[in-house]
């Protein structure tokens, strides 16, 4: 009883290793994303020089790969620290994650739908 | 006199003398930040695409050129690398890797933490001072 009270305030297994999956790809990705947004285009961020960036179809992967990873690490990692401090009974635990999935697929759509008009401009 | 009482005694602000204690709360303080600012980074970029033919992307754009919202950019950098790179410690201690040397470890990764800031900042400042990034054209990418 005890073990399983604590291994489901751990937040389960998958969502471990996802975190982990996730954190790899953020690092690449953002890695790559902040080179070309802040370094090598600085004071040149506008719509038609990041359509041009995008036209690489490359760059618009890793921005679709970054919101997607991006927003479940984000949002797992909330998921944890909730888990942490307030999240004390298995009802609430579910309620919450069921909520953040729900969050993280609107603004996932959105980011996309966002990024959309470039993608063929 | 065993050495029992004195452990115990020594449980909470020993626990806090721990490099690994102020690294976890570091951590958790800049994922917090970092969560806040993805979500408006969406909202902001998603909702400027609102306007026709990207005028309202371009003016929010040029809002965000304004010297406070490049220091903060910069203060942002230093979340994002301190959290990337304890992450990289903590994945490191998850596959067993030095966890006989974790402070060797902890230092090395904020050794990088600051080569990266210094790049970064250095080329936020080159903006900030000269109105354009110090390679700007220069390695033949689009812009």
């Amino acid at each position: 009883m005890k073990a399983e009270a604590v291994a489901a305030h751990r937040g389960g297994m998958w969502a471990w290793l996802f975190q982990r999956i996730t954190a790899i790809l953020l690092i690449v990705c953002l890695a790559i994303h902040l080179t070309f947004t802040h370094l090598l285009n600085i004071g040149d961020l506008g719509y038609d020089n990041v359509a041009n960036r995008l036209a690489h179809g490359g760059l618009t992967a890793v921005d679709i790969i970054l919101l997607a990873a991006g927003i479940y690490h984000a949002l797992n990692g909330l998921r944890m620290v909730l888990l942490d401090y307030w999240l004390t009974s298995r009802v609430r635990a579910l309620a919450v994650t069921i909520f953040l999935w729900a969050v993280g697929i609107a603004f996932l759509v959105y980011g996309i739908w966002g990024l959309w008009p470039w993608i063929g401009y | 006199m065993s050495k029992k009482p004195r452990e115990t005694a020594n449980v909470g602000a020993g626990l806090w003398k721990a490099t690994g204690m102020w690294a976890w709360l570091l951590f958790r303080i800049s994922g917090l930040i970092l969560v806040f600012y993805l979500g408006a980074h969406i909202i902001v970029i998603s909702t400027s695409q609102f306007g026709v033919g990207g005028g309202t992307f371009d003016n929010v754009m040029n809002f965000l050129d304004h010297p406070v919202a490049i220091v903060l950019d910069v203060a942002l950098v230093v979340a994002v690398l301190y959290h990337a790179l304890n992450g990289v410690r903590i994945i490191l201690m998850d596959l067993g890797v030095g966890i006989h040397r974790h402070k060797v470890i902890f230092w090395s990764a904020m050794a990088v933490v600051v080569v990266c800031f210094v790049i970064f900042a250095y080329v936020a400042f080159s903006y900030l001072a000269n109105d354009v990034g110090p390679w700007n054209g220069a390695l033949g990418v689009a812009s």
